[in-house]
C-alpha cells in the first residue's frame, strides 16, 4: 500500500522499479549511521579481528608472518609472568574496589542528606579526582610513594613509628600504592553513581518508615541498603572490569616501560611489554585473545547476577 | 525540501571522503617526484633538538632543485610513527634519524631500508669512530643502514662539594688520578659513604652499565645467539655492582623519576655515570648548581649511551638525493655546527683536534673545557654488538639487581633466575 501510494507521488523521470521511496528511506537511513560502522570497522573491527589472527602466527612487527600453531598460546600459558599478571590485576581489582564501595556509599549518603549546603560544590569536589589526567595523577603519586625515606608517605609512616616502606620494589608496598591511586581517582566517580542510586529510592518509603518509628539506622539497613543493592552490584562488576584493564597508573609509576617491576605487572601491561619491548606480536596477540576470553566470562557472570538481583527486586 | 536533505547527506558524506583523499594526495607527493615546480622534496624526520632546522637551507641554497621538509618528532613519538610506517610499508619518509637503541629493532628488515654501502658510503667510513660506525652495519657487516650523527660517550660526573666533604681531590686532573680503577672507584665510594653519608652513585642501573659498556661484547654474538653465560663481562658487571651494593653505596634513585631529577640539585649522591648529553639534563634539574658538578674520565675506558644514524628507507622514490643530503649533514664541518647549535656531540674524530671544537667552554660546570673530557671517552668505547634483544635481557639483569639491593636476595640465585627469564622470552620470538 505505502510502496505504491510513495511511487505515485514521483516525478516520472525519476521513477525506477527497484529504486523504490522505501528503498530510498531505507538507504539513506543506512548512510546516516554509516560514518560510524565505517570507521568501526576500520579502527575497531579490524584490529579486533587480526589481532585473533595474529595470536596463532609469530611476528616481530617487521619481518614475514610465520603460523606457530598454538605455540603462542601455550607461552604466554607458561610463562610464571603471565599467571602473576593476572593475580595482580586480580589484586588491584580487589584492593581498588573493595575499599571504594565501602566509603563510597556513606559519602553518596552525605551527599544526599538534607542538612548538606553546597551540595553542587561538594559533588563536583568528589568528581574531580575522575576528570584529572590519569599520567599526572601517576606522578604525583609516585613522588608520594617515593623509595626514598625522605618520600612523603614513608615520612607520615614514620611519624607514626613504622618502618619505611620501598613502595616501589616490595610486593605489598607496590599493591598499596597502585590501589590507593586507583582508589583516589575512582571513588567520587563511584560515589556519584551511588547518588543516583539513592536518588532513585522513593521518598514516601522513608516518610512510611519515620511515621512507623524507624530509626534512622533502621532505616538505613533496611531500605536504603537493600535498594541500592542493584547499584552496588553494577558498581563492583564495572570496577571489576575495568581492574582488568589496568595500565596507565602502573606503567607511570615506574616512569617507563623498562622500569615497571613484576610486582606491579598487570595483563595489560604484560601483554603492551610483549608487543612493543620485546617485539613479539603472536604472543601479545594471544595475550589479547586471553584477556578478551576472561573479560568475556566476567560480563557474562555480571549479566546473570544483575539480572537475578532484578527478580529478587 | 526532498532534495535539500540529499544534499545535505551528500556533504556529510563527500566531506570524510574528500579529508581522507586530501590527506592521501599528500602522502605519495614526499615519495613521488615531489612539488609542481619540479623540484624534488625529500622528507625527513628528526627527533629531539638537532639544528638540523638551520643547515637544511644552506643545503636547499647549494642545491636549488631540492626541497627538504623536516619534520621533528618527540623521541618515542618519532619512533614509533617510523616503527608502524616502515612496518605497514607505508607512509615513511626519505629520511630518518634512528636512534641507536632502534637501530636493533630494524636488523631483522634488511629490505625496508637501502644498503647505504650501495652509495659508496665505505668511502666514509674513515671519517667517523668505528665502534660508531659498526653499530649501523648488519651482523655481517655487509649492509649499511645509516650514517652516522652523534653519540653518547659516558664520563664521570661528580659532585665536587661531595668530594670535597669526604676529603677527595676535588680538580679533574687529581680526580682522574685518584679514581683510575673501579678498586679505586670502591675505596672512594666508602670514603664518600663514611664522610658524608652518601651514596657514591644514584642507583644499580648506571653502575652496572658503566661496567657492562666497557666490556668487548655484550649479550649476544653476531649469530645472535646469547652468550651471556660464557661471556663473563656480563656477570663480572653484575658481581661488582653487587659488591657495591653490598657495600651500602649505592642509591636508590631510579631513572628518570622525579626524584632523581631532584637530587641533581641538591647532591643525593658523588657520581653520576652518564653520557655526554647528559650535561644538559643537569643543566635543566639543578640550573643554580654552577661549578658543582664537573666531568671527569670514568675508571678504566668508557661506553656509549644513546645518538643516533640517518637512514633511507626502501619507500623513497629519491634515495640517491636523499643519500647525498645526509651525507652531506653528517660531514664533521656539520656536526661542528650541530654541536654548537644543539649540543649533538660528534662522531668524526677529526673533530677533536679541531680548536674550535676544543675552545668550547661551559661556565656551569666546574672544568669549563668539557669537551676534550668527552672526545677522549668517544675514543675509549669499544666495538661491540648489541643485538635486537638487548633491552630484553637488560631488563631482567637489572630486575635482578633491585631484589638483590632492595629485598636483599642472594644475588646468585637472581642471576640464575634472570637467565631462565631471557631464555624462555627469547624463545617466544
Amino acid at each position: 500500500m505505502y510502496r505504491e501510494g510513495a511511487e505515485q507521488g514521483l516525478s516520472p523521470g525519476l521513477k525506477r522499479k527497484w529504486w523504490t521511496e522505501r528503498k530510498k528511506e531505507i538507504f539513506s537511513g543506512y548512510l546516516y549511521i554509516s560514518p560510524f560502522f565505517i570507521l568501526f570497522a576500520i579502527f575497531g573491527l579490524f584490529p579486533m579481528l587480526f589481532s585473533f589472527y595474529l595470536a596463532f602466527q609469530k611476528w616481530n612487527g617487521l619481518g614475514t608472518f610465520k603460523y606457530a600453531g598454538l605455540s603462542n598460546l601455550r607461552f604466554v600459558l607458561e610463562d610464571p609472568l603471565f599467571w602473576k599478571s593476572i593475580y595482580n590485576t586480580i589484586l588491584f581489582g580487589i584492593l581498588g574496589t573493595l575499599p571504594q564501595i565501602i566509603v563510597a556509599i556513606p559519602l553518596a549518603i552525605l551527599l544526599n542528606a538534607a542538612w548538606l549546603k553546597l551540595k553542587g560544590f561538594f559533588r563536583m569536589a568528589i568528581f574531580m579526582p575522575y576528570v584529572t589526567s590519569v599520567a599526572a595523577v601517576a606522578i604525583v603519586f609516585s613522588v608520594i610513594f617515593s623509595e626514598q625515606s625522605s618520600g612523603i608517605m614513608n615520612v607520615v609512616l614514620s611519624y607514626i613509628g613504622l618502618e619505611p616502606v620501598s613502595w616501589k620494589t616490595t610486593e605489598w608496598g607496590v599493591k598499596v600504592a597502585i590501589s590507593t591511586m586507583v582508589f583516589w581517582r575512582w571513588v567520587g566517580y563511584n560515589t556519584i553513581i551511588f547518588l543516583a542510586g539513592l536518588q532513585r529510592i522513593p521518598p514516601d518509603l522513608y516518610e512510611a518508615a519515620t511515621i512507623d518509628g524507624a530509626r534512622p539506622i533502621q532505616q538505613l539497613w533496611h531500605i536504603t541498603l537493600p535498594l541500592l543493592k542493584p547499584v552496588i552490584v553494577f558498581v563492583t562488576f564495572l570496577s571489576t572490569i575495568g581492574a582488568w584493564q589496568l595500565f596507565v597508573e602502573p606503567l607511570i609509576f615506574y616512569h617507563r616501560i623498562s622500569g615497571v617491576r613484576e610486582e606491579a605487572m598487570t595483563v595489560v601491561l604484560y601483554l603492551w611489554k610483549e608487543a612493543f619491548v620485546n617485539s613479539a606480536y603472536g604472543t601479545a596477540s594471544a595475550t589479547a585473545v586471553l584477556l578478551f576470553i576472561i573479560i568475556a566470562i566476567f560480563s557474562i557472570l555480571n549479566l546473570i547476577f544483575s539480572k537475578n538481583i532484578g527478580r529478587v527486586n | 525540501m526532498k532534495k535539500k536533505r540529499w544534499l545535505v547527506l551528500f556533504f556529510i558524506l563527500i566531506l570524510p571522503v574528500t579529508m581522507i583523499a586530501c590527506s592521501n594526495s599528500k602522502a605519495p607527493s614526499n615519495a613521488d617526484s615531489g612539488s609542481s615546480d619540479g623540484k624534488i622534496e625529500l622528507t625527513f624526520w628528526t627527533f629531539g633538538t638537532t639544528g638540523y632546522e638551520k643547515l637544511i637551507p644552506e643545503y636547499e641554497k647549494q642545491h636549488p632543485n631540492i626541497k627538504i621538509k623536516m619534520q621533528n618528532g618527540e623521541f618515542n613519538d618519532h619512533h614509533n610513527k617510523l616503527f608502524t610506517a616502515i612496518s605497514a610499508g607505508s607512509g615513511a619518509p626519505d629520511l630518518a634519524m634512528i636512534e641507536v637503541g632502534f637501530i636493533e629493532k630494524y636488523r631483522d628488515a634488511q629490505d625496508r631500508f637501502y644498503n647505504l654501502y650501495d652509495f659508496g658510503a665505505g668511502d666514509l667510513k674513515s671519517k667517523y669512530l668505528e665502534w660508531k660506525w659498526s653499530i649501523g652495519e648488519s651482523a655481517d657487516r655487509k649492509f649499511l643502514f645509516g650514517l652516522p650523527t652523534d653519540i653518547g660517550p659516558t664520563v664521570m660526573y661528580y659532585r665536587t662539594d661531595i668530594f670535597e666533604k669526604a676529603g677527595l681531590p676535588v680538580d679533574p686532573k687529581e680526580v682522574a688520578e685518584k679514581i683510575k680503577t673501579w678498586d679505586d672507584y670502591t675505596a672512594a665510594a666508602k670514603q664518600v659513604k663514611e664522610k658524608t653519608g652518601k651514596p657514591m652513585t644514584d642507583n644499580v642501573e648506571l653502575i652496572y652499565n658503566a661496567r657492562r659498556d666497557q666490556a668487548p661484547e655484550a649479550y649476544f654474538d653476531r649469530q645472535d645467539q646469547l652468550i651471556i653465560e660464557k661471556s663473563p663481562y656480563a656477570k663480572k658487571a653484575y658481581d661488582y655492582t653487587v659488591q657495591l651494593i653490598k657495600e651500602g653505596v649505592v642509591g636508590d634513585l631510579n631513572l628518570w623519576t622525579p626524584e632523581w631529577n631532584g637530587s641533581m640539585k641538591t647532591g643525593g649522591y658523588a657520581t653520576l655515570l652518564a653520557p655526554s648529553w647528559m650535561n644538559a639534563n643537569i643543566k635543566g634539574n639543578a640550573p643554580n648548581a654552577k661549578d658543582k658538578w664537573a666531568i671527569a674520565p670514568m675508571p678504566e675506558g668508557a661506553g656509549n649511551w644513546g645518538g643516533s644514524y640517518i637512514a633511507i628507507p626502501k619507500e623513497s622514490k629519491h634515495a640517491k638525493e636523499a643519500y647525498e643530503f645526509a651525507k652531506w649533514l653528517v660531514s664533521p664541518e656539520n656536526q661542528l655546527k650541530s654541536f654548537k647549535d644543539a649540543g649533538l656531540f660528534p662522531s668524526a674524530p677529526e673533530l677533536y683536534s679541531n680548536p674550535e671544537f676544543n675552545d668550547y667552554k661551559d661556565e656551569y660546570f666546574y672544568n669549563d673545557h668539557i669537551t676534550p673530557v668527552f672526545a677522549e671517552a668517544a675514543k675509549k668505547v669499544k666495538v661491540v654488538y648489541t643485538g635486537k634483544n638487548f633491552q630484553l635481557v637488560q631488563g631482567e639483569i637489572i630486575r635482578a639487581l633491585q631484589n638483590v639491593q632492595k629485598k636483599k636476595a642472594d644475588p646468585e640465585s637472581e642471576w640464575k633466575a634472570a637467565i631462565d627469564r631471557i631464555k624462555t622470552q627469547l624463545a617466544r620470538q
